[in-house]
Protein backbone atom coordinates (compact mmCIF):
# COMPACT_ATOMS: atom_id res chain seq x y z
CA UNK A 1 0.00 0.00 0.00
CA UNK A 2 2.73 2.37 1.01
CA UNK A 3 4.79 1.60 -2.02
CA UNK A 4 1.74 2.21 -4.22
CA UNK A 5 1.31 5.65 -2.70
CA UNK A 6 4.93 6.44 -3.33
CA UNK A 7 4.58 5.37 -6.92
CA UNK A 8 1.60 7.66 -7.34
CA UNK A 9 3.34 10.55 -5.64
CA UNK A 10 6.43 10.48 -7.78
CA UNK A 11 4.85 11.66 -11.05
CA UNK A 12 2.96 14.32 -9.12
CA UNK A 13 6.18 15.68 -7.68
CA UNK A 14 7.79 15.67 -11.09
CA UNK A 15 4.81 17.53 -12.47
CA UNK A 16 5.18 20.28 -9.87
CA UNK A 17 8.85 20.62 -10.52
CA UNK A 18 8.34 21.06 -14.22
CA UNK A 19 5.48 23.51 -13.90
CA UNK A 20 6.59 27.07 -14.59
CA UNK A 21 4.21 28.38 -11.94
CA UNK A 22 5.44 30.77 -9.25
CA UNK A 23 7.16 28.67 -6.60
CA UNK A 24 9.12 30.32 -3.84
CA UNK A 25 11.44 28.76 -1.39
CA UNK A 26 12.35 30.14 1.99
CA UNK A 27 15.89 29.79 3.23
CA UNK A 28 16.28 30.71 6.88
CA UNK A 29 18.70 30.34 9.73
CA UNK A 30 19.50 31.51 13.25
CA UNK A 31 22.71 33.30 14.16
CA UNK A 32 23.49 30.73 16.85
CA UNK A 33 22.20 27.21 17.16
CA UNK A 34 23.37 26.97 20.74
CA UNK A 35 23.27 29.62 23.40
CA UNK A 36 25.57 28.76 26.27
CA UNK A 37 24.72 29.87 29.78
CA UNK A 38 27.94 30.58 31.65
CA UNK A 39 28.44 32.31 34.97
CA UNK A 40 28.44 35.71 33.28
CA UNK A 41 25.31 35.06 31.20
CA UNK A 42 23.08 38.11 31.19
CA UNK A 43 20.91 37.49 28.17
CA UNK A 44 21.77 37.06 24.51
CA UNK A 45 20.82 38.71 21.25
CA UNK A 46 19.86 36.33 18.47
CA UNK A 47 19.47 37.19 14.81
CA UNK A 48 17.16 35.38 12.45
CA UNK A 49 17.71 35.91 8.78
CA UNK A 50 16.65 34.39 5.54
CA UNK A 51 16.10 34.81 1.86
CA UNK A 52 13.24 34.09 -0.48
CA UNK A 53 14.35 32.50 -3.71
CA UNK A 54 12.92 30.46 -6.59
CA UNK A 55 12.18 26.83 -5.87
CA UNK A 56 15.14 24.61 -6.75
CA UNK A 57 14.86 23.54 -10.35
CA UNK A 58 12.19 26.08 -11.16
CA UNK A 59 12.40 27.88 -14.47
CA UNK A 60 12.08 31.40 -13.09
CA UNK A 61 15.23 33.28 -12.15
CA UNK A 62 13.77 35.61 -9.57
CA UNK A 63 10.80 35.85 -7.28
CA UNK A 64 8.27 38.61 -7.13
CA UNK A 65 6.81 40.06 -3.95
CA UNK A 66 5.60 41.74 -2.03
CA UNK A 67 6.47 39.22 0.64
CA UNK A 68 5.63 39.30 4.30
CA UNK A 69 7.35 37.35 7.02
CA UNK A 70 6.11 36.33 10.47
CA UNK A 71 8.54 34.67 12.88
CA UNK A 72 7.39 33.03 16.09
CA UNK A 73 9.90 31.94 18.74
CA UNK A 74 8.64 29.44 21.29
CA UNK A 75 10.61 28.54 24.40
CA UNK A 76 10.52 25.31 26.43
CA UNK A 77 7.07 24.30 27.68
CA UNK A 78 6.20 24.38 31.37
CA UNK A 79 3.14 23.84 33.49
CA UNK A 80 2.14 27.26 34.73
CA UNK A 81 -0.67 28.43 36.99
CA UNK A 82 -2.54 31.70 36.89
CA UNK A 83 -4.01 32.78 40.22
CA UNK A 84 -6.56 35.36 41.20
CA UNK A 85 -6.68 37.18 44.51
CA UNK A 86 -9.95 37.91 46.20
CA UNK A 87 -10.71 39.80 49.37
CA UNK A 88 -11.75 37.49 52.16
CA UNK A 89 -12.66 39.26 55.38
CA UNK A 90 -10.26 42.08 54.58
CA UNK A 91 -7.37 39.84 53.59
CA UNK A 92 -6.25 39.51 50.01
CA UNK A 93 -5.41 35.93 49.18
CA UNK A 94 -5.14 33.71 46.12
CA UNK A 95 -8.41 31.82 46.01
CA UNK A 96 -8.73 30.64 42.43
CA UNK A 97 -6.13 29.12 40.19
CA UNK A 98 -6.13 27.54 36.73
CA UNK A 99 -3.35 25.25 35.57
CA UNK A 100 -2.12 25.59 32.02
CA UNK A 101 -0.21 22.53 30.97
CA UNK A 102 2.57 22.75 28.42
CA UNK A 103 2.55 26.53 28.36
CA UNK A 104 5.50 28.21 26.62
CA UNK A 105 8.01 29.84 28.94
CA UNK A 106 8.86 32.25 26.14
CA UNK A 107 6.89 33.31 23.07
CA UNK A 108 7.65 36.21 20.78
CA UNK A 109 6.10 37.09 17.45
CA UNK A 110 8.01 39.26 14.99
CA UNK A 111 6.66 40.52 11.70
CA UNK A 112 7.55 43.12 9.08
CA UNK A 113 4.20 44.89 9.26
CA UNK A 114 0.90 44.64 11.10
CA UNK A 115 -0.36 41.08 11.33
CA UNK A 116 -3.82 42.14 10.14
CA UNK A 117 -2.29 43.51 6.96
CA UNK A 118 -0.37 40.30 6.30
CA UNK A 119 -3.25 37.88 6.39
CA UNK A 120 -6.73 37.33 7.79
CA UNK A 121 -7.40 36.50 11.46
CA UNK A 122 -8.62 33.00 10.62
CA UNK A 123 -5.31 32.02 9.05
CA UNK A 124 -3.43 33.54 11.99
CA UNK A 125 -5.57 31.61 14.45
CA UNK A 126 -5.16 28.36 12.52
CA UNK A 127 -1.40 28.75 12.74
CA UNK A 128 -1.69 29.50 16.51
CA UNK A 129 0.21 32.74 15.97
CA UNK A 130 -1.68 35.19 18.27
CA UNK A 131 -0.35 35.44 21.82
CA UNK A 132 -3.60 34.36 23.55
CA UNK A 133 -3.62 31.19 21.43
CA UNK A 134 -0.70 29.92 23.54
CA UNK A 135 -3.01 29.28 26.51
CA UNK A 136 -4.87 26.04 25.91
CA UNK A 137 -8.42 26.66 27.07
CA UNK A 138 -9.80 23.19 26.57
CA UNK A 139 -9.92 22.77 30.35
CA UNK A 140 -13.18 20.85 30.52
CA UNK A 141 -16.46 22.33 31.71
CA UNK A 142 -14.93 25.49 33.13
CA UNK A 143 -13.66 26.66 29.78
CA UNK A 144 -14.85 30.26 30.29
CA UNK A 145 -12.81 30.46 33.48
CA UNK A 146 -9.79 29.02 31.70
CA UNK A 147 -10.33 31.52 28.91
CA UNK A 148 -10.33 34.50 31.28
CA UNK A 149 -7.34 33.19 33.25
CA UNK A 150 -5.52 32.37 30.00
CA UNK A 151 -5.82 35.97 28.81
CA UNK A 152 -4.58 37.25 32.17
CA UNK A 153 -1.67 34.81 32.09
CA UNK A 154 -0.66 36.04 28.63
CA UNK A 155 -0.93 39.64 29.87
CA UNK A 156 1.38 38.83 32.81
CA UNK A 157 3.86 37.11 30.51
CA UNK A 158 3.89 40.21 28.27
CA UNK A 159 4.47 42.38 31.33
CA UNK A 160 7.47 40.23 32.27
CA UNK A 161 8.82 40.49 28.73
CA UNK A 162 8.52 36.74 28.24
CA UNK A 163 5.79 37.14 25.63
CA UNK A 164 5.71 39.83 23.00
CA UNK A 165 4.54 40.97 19.63
CA UNK A 166 6.75 43.23 17.56
CA UNK A 167 5.17 44.19 14.27
CA UNK A 168 8.33 45.97 13.14
CA UNK A 169 10.64 43.20 14.26
CA UNK A 170 11.35 41.85 10.79
CA UNK A 171 13.21 44.17 8.46
CA UNK A 172 13.55 43.55 4.73
CA UNK A 173 17.01 44.58 3.57
CA UNK A 174 16.12 43.92 -0.05
CA UNK A 175 13.07 42.60 -1.88
CA UNK A 176 13.81 39.13 -0.62
CA UNK A 177 16.34 39.29 2.21
CA UNK A 178 14.99 39.79 5.73
CA UNK A 179 16.53 40.15 9.15
CA UNK A 180 15.06 39.95 12.67
CA UNK A 181 16.51 40.20 16.16
CA UNK A 182 15.34 39.11 19.57
CA UNK A 183 16.90 39.57 22.95
CA UNK A 184 16.73 36.55 25.24
CA UNK A 185 16.46 37.75 28.84
CA UNK A 186 18.83 36.47 31.54
CA UNK A 187 16.03 34.54 33.28
CA UNK A 188 15.26 32.57 30.12
CA UNK A 189 14.32 28.93 30.78
CA UNK A 190 17.04 26.64 29.39
CA UNK A 191 15.91 24.14 26.78
CA UNK A 192 15.08 23.84 23.11
CA UNK A 193 13.61 26.85 21.35
CA UNK A 194 11.65 26.59 18.13
CA UNK A 195 11.62 29.46 15.63
CA UNK A 196 8.94 29.14 12.97
CA UNK A 197 9.12 31.40 9.95
CA UNK A 198 5.99 31.90 7.87
CA UNK A 199 6.18 33.46 4.42
CA UNK A 200 3.07 35.21 3.12
CA UNK A 201 2.25 36.65 -0.27
CA UNK A 202 -1.07 38.33 -1.00
CA UNK A 203 -2.42 37.00 2.29
CA UNK A 204 -1.57 33.39 1.45
CA UNK A 205 0.89 31.25 3.34
CA UNK A 206 3.34 30.11 0.68
CA UNK A 207 6.23 28.69 2.66
CA UNK A 208 7.08 27.72 6.21
CA UNK A 209 10.32 26.87 7.92
CA UNK A 210 11.27 25.70 11.38
CA UNK A 211 14.65 26.34 12.95
CA UNK A 212 15.75 25.15 16.34
CA UNK A 213 18.23 26.50 18.78
CA UNK A 214 19.00 25.41 22.28
CA UNK A 215 19.82 27.34 25.41
CA UNK A 216 21.99 25.27 27.71
CA UNK A 217 23.92 25.73 30.87
CA UNK A 218 27.50 24.72 30.30
CA UNK A 219 30.51 24.06 32.49
CA UNK A 220 30.11 24.76 36.18
CA UNK A 221 26.50 25.99 35.87
CA UNK A 222 25.54 22.77 34.10
CA UNK A 223 27.36 20.72 36.71
CA UNK A 224 25.50 22.47 39.55
CA UNK A 225 22.13 22.14 37.83
CA UNK A 226 22.65 18.43 37.21
CA UNK A 227 23.98 17.82 40.72
CA UNK A 228 20.95 19.51 42.30
CA UNK A 229 18.65 17.32 40.23
CA UNK A 230 20.40 13.98 40.22
CA UNK A 231 22.32 13.91 43.51
CA UNK A 232 20.11 16.08 45.73
CA UNK A 233 21.38 14.53 48.97
CA UNK A 234 25.04 15.02 48.15
CA UNK A 235 24.27 18.48 46.82
CA UNK A 236 22.53 19.40 50.08
CA UNK A 237 25.38 18.02 52.18
CA UNK A 238 27.89 19.93 50.06
CA UNK A 239 25.89 23.11 50.63
CA UNK A 240 25.96 22.49 54.40
CA UNK A 241 29.72 21.86 54.38
CA UNK A 242 30.28 25.00 52.32
CA UNK A 243 28.19 27.02 54.78
CA UNK A 244 29.98 25.59 57.84
CA UNK A 245 33.36 26.18 56.24
CA UNK A 246 32.53 29.75 55.22
CA UNK A 247 31.24 30.50 58.70
CA UNK A 248 34.32 28.99 60.33
CA UNK A 249 36.65 30.81 57.96
CA UNK A 250 34.90 34.11 58.63
CA UNK A 251 35.38 33.58 62.35
CA UNK A 252 39.08 32.67 61.95
CA UNK A 253 39.90 35.55 59.61
CA UNK A 254 38.37 38.15 61.88
CA UNK A 255 39.51 36.73 65.22
CA UNK A 256 42.08 38.86 66.88
CA UNK B 1 29.01 42.42 37.61
CA UNK B 2 26.29 39.95 36.74
CA UNK B 3 26.45 36.38 37.97
CA UNK B 4 24.20 33.62 36.69
CA UNK B 5 22.42 31.61 39.40
CA UNK B 6 21.96 28.12 37.96
CA UNK B 7 19.03 26.98 40.14
CA UNK B 8 17.15 30.26 40.31
CA UNK B 9 17.82 30.44 36.55
CA UNK B 10 18.38 34.15 36.38
CA UNK B 11 21.34 36.45 36.63
CA UNK B 12 21.81 38.98 39.40
CA UNK B 13 24.40 41.54 40.33
CA UNK B 14 27.15 39.91 42.39
CA UNK B 15 27.80 43.07 44.42
CA UNK B 16 24.12 43.46 45.17
CA UNK B 17 23.97 39.91 46.55
CA UNK B 18 27.14 40.24 48.64
CA UNK B 19 25.90 43.67 49.72
CA UNK B 20 22.52 42.57 51.04
CA UNK B 21 24.22 39.53 52.59
CA UNK B 22 26.64 41.90 54.32
CA UNK B 23 23.97 44.34 55.47
CA UNK B 24 21.79 41.60 56.90
CA UNK B 25 24.91 39.92 58.35
CA UNK B 26 25.79 43.18 60.12
CA UNK B 27 22.36 43.26 61.74
CA UNK B 28 22.54 39.59 62.65
CA UNK B 29 25.95 40.07 64.26
CA UNK B 30 24.62 43.11 66.10
CA UNK B 31 21.52 41.41 67.46
CA UNK B 32 22.62 37.77 67.59
CA UNK B 33 19.94 36.51 65.22
CA UNK B 34 20.33 34.67 61.91
CA UNK B 35 18.83 37.38 59.76
CA UNK B 36 16.81 35.04 57.56
CA UNK B 37 13.62 36.93 58.37
CA UNK B 38 15.07 39.97 56.58
CA UNK B 39 16.98 38.25 53.81
CA UNK B 40 14.19 35.99 52.50
CA UNK B 41 11.73 38.85 51.83
CA UNK B 42 14.52 40.96 50.33
CA UNK B 43 15.41 38.22 47.84
CA UNK B 44 11.80 37.54 46.90
CA UNK B 45 11.36 41.27 46.38
CA UNK B 46 14.39 41.29 44.03
CA UNK B 47 12.85 38.66 41.79
CA UNK B 48 14.24 35.37 43.12
CA UNK B 49 11.49 32.70 43.05
CA UNK B 50 10.12 32.22 46.59
CA UNK B 51 11.08 28.51 46.92
CA UNK B 52 14.69 29.23 45.85
CA UNK B 53 14.94 32.25 48.16
CA UNK B 54 13.67 30.37 51.20
CA UNK B 55 15.92 27.35 50.59
CA UNK B 56 19.08 29.31 49.74
CA UNK B 57 18.80 31.71 52.67
CA UNK B 58 18.96 28.60 54.86
CA UNK B 59 22.56 28.19 53.71
CA UNK B 60 23.39 31.79 54.58
CA UNK B 61 21.89 31.35 58.06
CA UNK B 62 24.06 28.25 58.67
CA UNK B 63 27.20 30.18 57.74
CA UNK B 64 26.32 33.31 59.71
CA UNK B 65 25.41 31.31 62.82
CA UNK B 66 28.46 29.03 62.62
CA UNK B 67 31.00 31.78 63.24
CA UNK B 68 28.89 33.10 66.11
CA UNK B 69 28.36 29.68 67.64
CA UNK B 70 32.09 28.89 67.46
CA UNK B 71 33.09 32.03 69.31
CA UNK B 72 30.47 31.34 72.02
CA UNK B 73 31.68 27.75 72.27
CA UNK B 74 35.24 28.90 72.92
CA UNK B 75 33.94 31.12 75.71
CA UNK B 76 31.91 28.25 77.18
CA UNK B 77 28.64 29.95 76.32
CA UNK B 78 26.81 26.85 75.09
CA UNK B 79 24.77 24.36 77.09
CA UNK B 80 25.42 21.28 74.96
CA UNK B 81 22.99 19.12 76.91
CA UNK B 82 20.12 21.55 76.40
CA UNK B 83 21.14 22.13 72.79
CA UNK B 84 21.01 18.38 72.12
CA UNK B 85 17.35 18.17 73.18
CA UNK B 86 16.47 21.28 71.19
CA UNK B 87 18.28 20.04 68.08
CA UNK B 88 16.75 16.56 68.11
CA UNK B 89 13.21 17.87 68.49
CA UNK B 90 13.96 20.69 66.06
CA UNK B 91 15.02 18.21 63.39
CA UNK B 92 11.71 16.38 63.81
CA UNK B 93 9.87 19.68 63.44
CA UNK B 94 11.91 20.53 60.36
CA UNK B 95 10.77 17.35 58.60
CA UNK B 96 7.18 18.43 59.18
CA UNK B 97 7.94 21.96 58.04
CA UNK B 98 9.57 20.93 54.76
CA UNK B 99 6.75 18.48 53.99
CA UNK B 100 4.19 21.23 54.64
CA UNK B 101 6.25 23.60 52.48
CA UNK B 102 6.05 21.20 49.50
CA UNK B 103 2.34 20.56 49.99
CA UNK B 104 1.55 24.29 50.19
CA UNK B 105 3.72 25.00 47.17
CA UNK B 106 1.65 22.54 45.15
CA UNK B 107 -1.67 23.89 46.46
CA UNK B 108 -0.71 27.50 45.70
CA UNK B 109 -1.07 28.77 49.26
CA UNK B 110 2.65 29.09 50.00
CA UNK B 111 2.73 32.87 49.60
CA UNK B 112 -0.24 33.34 51.89
CA UNK B 113 1.13 31.08 54.61
CA UNK B 114 4.54 32.74 54.44
CA UNK B 115 2.97 36.20 54.65
CA UNK B 116 0.58 35.36 57.49
CA UNK B 117 3.26 33.34 59.28
CA UNK B 118 5.73 36.21 59.19
CA UNK B 119 3.04 38.68 60.18
CA UNK B 120 1.83 36.75 63.23
CA UNK B 121 5.27 35.66 64.40
CA UNK B 122 7.10 38.91 63.85
CA UNK B 123 4.24 41.01 65.15
CA UNK B 124 3.93 38.95 68.31
CA UNK B 125 7.62 38.60 69.06
CA UNK B 126 8.37 42.20 68.05
CA UNK B 127 5.71 43.60 70.36
CA UNK B 128 6.86 41.43 73.27
CA UNK B 129 10.46 42.45 72.82
CA UNK B 130 9.66 46.14 72.42
CA UNK B 131 7.53 46.21 75.58
CA UNK B 132 10.20 44.37 77.55
CA UNK B 133 13.02 46.57 76.27
CA UNK B 134 11.17 49.84 76.92
CA UNK B 135 10.30 48.66 80.42
CA UNK B 136 13.98 47.90 81.06
CA UNK B 137 15.00 51.31 79.71
CA UNK B 138 12.47 53.14 81.90
CA UNK B 139 13.63 51.21 84.95
CA UNK B 140 17.23 52.10 84.26
CA UNK B 141 16.31 55.73 83.84
CA UNK B 142 14.38 55.60 87.12
CA UNK B 143 17.54 54.35 88.76
CA UNK B 144 16.41 50.83 89.53
CA UNK B 145 19.24 48.30 89.39
CA UNK B 146 18.44 45.96 86.52
CA UNK B 147 19.10 42.35 87.36
CA UNK B 148 21.33 40.74 84.79
CA UNK B 149 19.84 37.33 85.41
CA UNK B 150 16.13 36.76 85.38
CA UNK B 151 14.62 35.84 88.73
CA UNK B 152 14.34 32.25 89.74
CA UNK B 153 10.61 32.63 89.76
CA UNK B 154 8.92 29.46 88.64
CA UNK B 155 6.00 29.42 86.27
CA UNK B 156 3.62 26.58 85.34
CA UNK B 157 6.20 25.15 82.96
CA UNK B 158 8.46 24.27 85.86
CA UNK B 159 5.77 22.07 87.35
CA UNK B 160 5.70 19.59 84.45
CA UNK B 161 6.92 15.99 84.92
CA UNK B 162 10.04 14.27 83.46
CA UNK B 163 12.51 16.70 84.92
CA UNK B 164 16.12 16.73 83.83
CA UNK B 165 19.08 18.65 85.19
CA UNK B 166 20.83 20.98 82.72
CA UNK B 167 24.10 21.76 84.53
CA UNK B 168 25.46 24.67 82.57
CA UNK B 169 22.12 26.45 82.49
CA UNK B 170 21.68 25.67 86.20
CA UNK B 171 18.18 24.43 85.48
CA UNK B 172 16.22 21.43 86.71
CA UNK B 173 13.17 21.37 84.48
CA UNK B 174 10.89 19.06 82.53
CA UNK B 175 12.04 18.05 79.03
CA UNK B 176 8.51 18.44 77.65
CA UNK B 177 8.62 22.24 77.14
CA UNK B 178 12.16 21.94 75.76
CA UNK B 179 11.01 19.41 73.16
CA UNK B 180 7.88 21.45 72.45
CA UNK B 181 9.91 24.60 71.79
CA UNK B 182 12.32 22.61 69.59
CA UNK B 183 9.47 21.16 67.53
CA UNK B 184 7.81 24.54 67.02
CA UNK B 185 11.04 26.31 66.03
CA UNK B 186 11.96 23.47 63.67
CA UNK B 187 8.57 23.53 61.98
CA UNK B 188 8.23 27.29 61.66
CA UNK B 189 11.88 27.82 60.76
CA UNK B 190 11.94 25.38 57.88
CA UNK B 191 8.54 26.55 56.65
CA UNK B 192 9.45 30.23 56.60
CA UNK B 193 13.16 29.87 55.82
CA UNK B 194 14.26 31.53 59.03
CA UNK B 195 16.63 30.28 61.70
CA UNK B 196 14.16 31.02 64.41
CA UNK B 197 16.80 32.61 66.64
CA UNK B 198 14.60 35.60 67.29
CA UNK B 199 11.83 33.30 68.60
CA UNK B 200 14.13 30.84 70.35
CA UNK B 201 16.00 33.42 72.41
CA UNK B 202 12.85 34.91 73.99
CA UNK B 203 11.38 31.41 74.44
CA UNK B 204 14.49 30.21 76.30
CA UNK B 205 14.68 33.37 78.40
CA UNK B 206 11.04 33.88 79.32
CA UNK B 207 9.67 30.33 79.30
CA UNK B 208 12.59 28.21 80.50
CA UNK B 209 14.50 30.91 82.42
CA UNK B 210 17.80 29.95 80.79
CA UNK B 211 20.49 32.33 82.10
CA UNK B 212 21.70 35.08 79.77
CA UNK B 213 25.29 33.86 79.41
CA UNK B 214 24.32 30.63 77.62
CA UNK B 215 21.15 31.72 75.82
CA UNK B 216 22.65 33.20 72.67
CA UNK B 217 25.32 30.51 72.21
CA UNK B 218 22.88 27.65 72.73
CA UNK B 219 20.37 29.27 70.41
CA UNK B 220 23.03 29.78 67.73
CA UNK B 221 24.12 26.14 67.92
CA UNK B 222 20.51 25.04 67.64
CA UNK B 223 20.05 27.30 64.62
CA UNK B 224 23.16 25.90 62.90
CA UNK B 225 22.05 22.29 63.36
CA UNK B 226 18.44 22.96 62.45
CA UNK B 227 19.19 25.00 59.37
CA UNK B 228 21.80 22.48 58.19
CA UNK B 229 19.14 19.75 58.31
CA UNK B 230 16.58 22.03 56.67
CA UNK B 231 19.06 22.87 53.92
CA UNK B 232 19.55 19.19 53.09
CA UNK B 233 15.79 18.58 53.23
CA UNK B 234 15.09 21.49 50.89
CA UNK B 235 17.77 20.20 48.51
CA UNK B 236 16.25 16.71 48.49
CA UNK B 237 12.52 17.50 48.38
CA UNK B 238 12.34 20.73 46.39
CA UNK B 239 15.74 20.88 44.68
CA UNK B 240 15.53 24.60 45.18
CA UNK B 241 18.86 25.31 46.90
CA UNK B 242 20.96 27.63 44.77
CA UNK B 243 24.46 27.03 46.06
CA UNK B 244 25.92 30.04 44.22
CA UNK B 245 23.23 32.38 45.54
CA UNK B 246 23.76 30.99 49.04
CA UNK B 247 27.54 31.37 48.74
CA UNK B 248 27.32 35.04 47.66
CA UNK B 249 25.07 35.75 50.63
CA UNK B 250 27.34 33.78 52.99
CA UNK B 251 30.46 35.70 52.04
CA UNK B 252 28.74 39.01 52.65
CA UNK B 253 26.98 37.68 55.71
CA UNK B 254 29.99 36.32 57.61
CA UNK B 255 31.98 39.53 57.01
CA UNK B 256 29.04 41.73 57.95
CA UNK B 257 28.38 39.67 61.07
CA UNK B 258 31.88 40.33 62.42
CA UNK B 259 31.45 44.08 62.07
CA UNK B 260 27.98 43.85 63.56
CA UNK B 261 29.29 41.94 66.56
CA UNK B 262 31.96 44.56 67.28
CA UNK B 263 29.46 47.39 66.79
CA UNK B 264 27.19 45.66 69.29
CA UNK B 265 29.71 46.18 72.08
CA UNK B 266 29.02 49.91 72.07
CA UNK B 267 25.31 49.49 72.77
CA UNK B 268 23.49 48.40 75.89
CA UNK B 269 21.46 45.20 75.91
CA UNK B 270 18.03 46.79 76.18
CA UNK B 271 18.89 49.33 73.48
CA UNK B 272 19.84 46.49 71.16
CA UNK B 273 16.65 44.64 71.98
CA UNK B 274 14.53 47.73 71.38
CA UNK B 275 16.18 48.29 68.00
CA UNK B 276 15.71 44.66 67.02
CA UNK B 277 12.08 44.87 68.13
CA UNK B 278 11.48 47.91 65.92
CA UNK B 279 13.14 46.13 63.00
CA UNK B 280 11.05 43.00 63.52
CA UNK B 281 7.87 45.05 63.79
CA UNK B 282 8.70 46.96 60.61
CA UNK B 283 8.98 43.71 58.67
CA UNK B 284 5.72 42.51 60.23
CA UNK B 285 3.92 45.71 59.20
CA UNK B 286 5.29 45.36 55.68
CA UNK B 287 3.84 41.85 55.44
CA UNK B 288 0.58 42.99 57.02
CA UNK B 289 0.15 45.74 54.45
CA UNK B 290 0.53 43.34 51.52
CA UNK B 291 -2.29 41.28 52.97
CA UNK B 292 -4.65 44.16 53.67
CA UNK B 293 -3.99 46.68 50.89
CA UNK B 294 -5.67 45.95 47.56
CA UNK B 295 -3.04 44.42 45.27
CA UNK B 296 -1.88 46.31 42.18
CA UNK B 297 -2.70 43.23 40.13
CA UNK B 298 -5.37 40.73 41.08
CA UNK B 299 -3.74 38.07 38.96
CA UNK B 300 -0.39 36.44 39.47
CA UNK B 301 1.39 33.51 37.89
CA UNK B 302 3.84 30.85 38.91
CA UNK B 303 5.52 27.84 37.41
CA UNK B 304 3.64 24.80 38.69
CA UNK B 305 5.67 22.55 40.98
CA UNK B 306 7.63 20.01 39.00
CA UNK B 307 6.97 22.33 36.09
CA UNK B 308 9.52 21.79 33.35
CA UNK B 309 8.45 19.34 30.69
Amino acid sequence: MRRLRQLLLLPLLLLFAVLPAQAERLVSTVSRSEVAITSSFSGEVLTFFGNIEPEAGAAQRFVEGPFHVIITITGPLQDRVARRMTNNLGIWINTEQVLFERFPSYYHVLSDTRLTEITDPVTLAELDIPLPAQADVSAGEQWWNAYAFGNELVRLMVKEGLFGLNEQGVVFRSETFYLAQIELPSDVVPGTFLARTYLFKHGELIAERADRFSVRKIGFERFLGLAAEQQPLLYGLAAVLLALFTGWLGGVVFRR
Amino acid sequence: MQIYLPIAELSMNLFFLVGIGGAVGFLSGLFGVGGGFLLTPLLIFSGVPAPVAVASVTGQVVAASTSGALSYYRRGGIDLHLAMYLVLSGVLGAFGGVATFSALNVAGHLDLVISVGFLVLLGFVGTLMLVEAIRAMLKRRAGVVVREKLPNQHNWIHGLPMRIRFKRSRLYISVLPVIGIGLCIGFVGSLLGIGGGFILVPALVYLLRVPGNVVIGTSLLQVVAMMAVTLVLHAVTNQSVDILLAFCLMVGGTVGAQFGASAGKYLRGEQLRAMLAVLVLAVAIRFGLTLVLPPADLYSMAVAAGGLR
